[in-house]
């Protein structure tokens, strides 16, 4: 009784461990979101670089957590809410990953225009504020996994039609400018890469969101809009 | 207790001393039961007192007071009286503890406790604003879980607290917060949190001004040093040394220039509160017109709408030079062609002088720095312009003298309004 006991806290301990190490994770993603905005905004590209090196830092953890995962399925053998706890795990840390690498193709977006002598921000109201939607986005489904509420990871799954909109318009917007001056076509493309970036971080977002209801609630609502109403 | 005792074997002696007669001269039967029954009714009296005491103790409560009857009157006393005790401390206690949360709460700092795993333990209202926490859901949460912030992480985890963390909130991005970690109770850990954000400003503002001032007088500096060297190493003709003689001019009366208006700046700053006589605005606002129409030199249309019974109380040479300044200034930025007003009216609280420009316009992000000390715009074209970048400065602290306001607003490339509102107090009817 009380060895299975002690094994027990000690596996707790693991996953409160584990859940640390994807939120800390969730962090330097976050940081890379609002350091490529940043750098967007005021044009520091130097800025630039160090986001591309958080990246590294993001694939070394992503590694980490899928290897501890992988350990605690085959030693510990958990089940119900620990066993979707560890299997929301692996799914989020790869959209962590890639909403960071999303982060990255910006930053190095904006060094291009900004090496080619442009300013984006003169386009910039409109991509600043989707890009800020798609950071809050990002930082309320990490809030939801820490808090363990579905009520708000859901929040985050409704936010992810206006970035989604808002991110329709911005290309009208820009195909508008291309052909009133075809000599903003280069720019414009590069703009449109970026905003592409920025709407792929809400839909990350939206899926980590997905893998909180699956962990506190159990049921899947991928691809399923009845769901979310 | 021993009278508890004794008081049992004299009942058990007395009901034996009722019984043995009866036996011994009647029947052996009838002494035994009488025996018997008087030992049932002491035993019928303890089981009463001992269920009730079974009850009480399955819900003890205070208010329903526990009496017992013989020997066990004294029992069922002394512990109804400890467990009154027991609930006056505990209410006590909590009192205490309510009071110290209370006080936690009033701090005008952020405050988190952590425990050893680094697990919220409390934090008051003002942190959960700064840090965005919800203490009512995140008690016992580690607290890196939802301050994901990189620097705050390594920095709680690497454990040398002598100098504070600053760092931008992640919640509200213009905040600038200040981390102090303080250990106490062993390895338990508390967090004050200082917002720092004006302080910040200040600083960056201090440190931005002595850069500019460097900057701004030694770019005349080095062209006076060159022209000087040039002088000295080569022979010129009359012309030539004329020619250059004038700019070395120009460039020195533009360093008297940056210096005259810092001193201006610090004689403001300085100077005791303006005097209250009242001025002519119509004489004054014709003079402003005048200036204007020799700037612009016929470019701008200079355009005036100025109530004719209205006068304001002040300092009249800061406020000419002050008024002057924002003419001067719409003038300079507003394109050929374009229209500069000059508005003098009540305004709904109190009197307002304002200059409104058909000219390039000012970014939104840039309006709350332009009376920041050389705070420039587009650093090219302000100098062209001939402008020190004290201007606004100077406008600010001698309208705050007033206690005036300087109002901006402006819409890229449609044009500004720079509105100076001084209190109803300053105005005069005539």
């Amino acid at each position: 009784m009380n060895d299975s006991q002690h094994l027990s806290s000690q596996f707790d301990e693991d996953l409160s461990r584990l859940r640390t190490h994807v939120l800390q994770m969730g962090g330097l993603v976050e940081t890379q979101v609002s350091g490529a905005i940043d750098a967007y905004t005021t044009g520091e590209v130097a800025s630039v670089k160090s986001i591309v090196e958080t990246d590294r830092k993001v694939n070394e953890l992503e590694k980490a957590i899928d290897d501890d995962c992988a350990h605690i399925i085959a030693k510990r053998q958990p089940a119900a809410s620990d066993l979707r706890l560890v299997l929301g795990i692996s799914k989020i840390v790869t959209d962590l990953e890639r909403a960071g690498d999303e982060a990255k193709k910006i930053a190095k977006g904006v060094r291009r225009i900004y090496e080619a002598g442009h300013m984006p921000s003169q386009y910039g109201v409109g991509i600043r504020h989707l890009a800020e939607a798609a950071l809050a986005m990002v930082r309320q489904a990490l809030d939801a996994f820490a808090r363990m509420d579905g009520e708000r990871a859901l929040a985050v799954i409704r936010a992810d039609n206006d970035v989604d909109v808002e991110f329709k318009s911005i290309i009208r917007q820009l195909i508008t400018h291309m052909m009133e001056d075809p000599r903003t076509i280069t720019t414009s493309i590069e703009i449109i890469s970026i905003a592409r970036a920025i709407e792929r971080i809400g839909d990350h977002a939206k899926n980590i969101s997905e893998q909180v209801i699956f962990v506190v609630e159990g049921r899947d609502i991928r691809h399923n809009k009845e769901a979310i109403k | 207790m021993n009278a508890q005792i004794l008081r049992a074997i004299l009942l058990a002696a007395a009901s034996a001393a009722v019984a043995f007669p009866l036996g011994y001269f009647y029947q052996a039967w009838a002494g035994w039961t009488l025996f018997c029954v008087g030992l049932a009714i002491q035993m019928g009296f303890h089981f009463r007192n001992f269920a009730r005491l079974d009850q009480w103790s399955k819900q003890p409560v205070v208010d329903a007071t526990l009496e017992g009857e013989g020997a066990w009157d004294g029992i069922f006393g002394r512990l109804y009286r400890h467990e009154k005790d027991l609930r006056a401390q505990i209410a006590e206690r909590d009192a205490e503890i309510a009071m110290l949360i209370a006080a936690g709460q009033a701090l005008n700092d952020g405050v988190v406790l952590l425990d050893q795993q680094g697990n919220i333990l409390f934090c008051n209202t003002m942190a959960e604003g700064q840090l965005g926490l919800e203490v009512a859901v995140d008690r016992g949460q580690p607290i890196v879980n939802l301050v994901r912030l990189p620097e705050f992480v390594s920095y709680l985890n690497g454990g040398g607290f002598a100098k504070p963390l600053t760092m931008r909130s992640d919640r509200k991005a213009e905040r600038v917060l200040s981390v102090y970690v303080i250990p106490y109770a062993g390895n338990r850990r508390l967090l004050q949190i200082k917002d720092v954000t004006q302080a910040d400003r200040l600083d960056r503002m201090r440190r931005d001004f002595v850069a500019n001032v460097s900057h701004e007088l030694r770019t005349p500096l080095t062209v006076l040093a060159g022209f000087l060297e040039t002088l000295q190493e080569y022979d010129f003709d009359k012309d030539e040394q004329h020619r250059y003689l004038d700019m070395m001019a120009e460039q020195s009366k533009r360093m008297q220039s940056i210096v005259q208006d810092l001193l201006t700046l610090s004689s403001i700053e300085s100077a005791p509160p303006p005097e209250n006589i009242a001025i002519d605005m119509a004489g004054l606002i014709d003079k402003l017109r005048r200036d204007a129409e020799a700037l612009s030199a016929g470019r701008h249309t200079i355009e005036v709408d100025a109530d004719p019974h209205l006068d304001l109380r002040g300092a009249e040479p800061e406020l000419v030079s002050a008024f002057g300044n924002l003419v001067a200034n719409a003038v300079r930025y507003t394109p050929a062609g374009g229209t500069v007003r000059i508005v003098w009216r009540s305004a709904p609280q109190g009197v307002e002088f304002a200059v409104e420009d058909t000219g390039i316009g000012i970014e939104a992000k840039h309006i709350p720095r332009l009376t920041e000390r050389f705070y420039r715009v587009d650093r090219g074209r302000s100098r062209d312009a001939g402008g020190t970048g004290l201007g606004l400065a100077i406008v600010k602290h001698t309208l705050n003298r007033h206690q005036g306001d300087l109002h901006i607003t402006s819409t890229p490339g449609v044009g500004s309004r720079f509105a100076a509102r001084f209190p109803g107090s300053r105005s005069l009817a005539v």
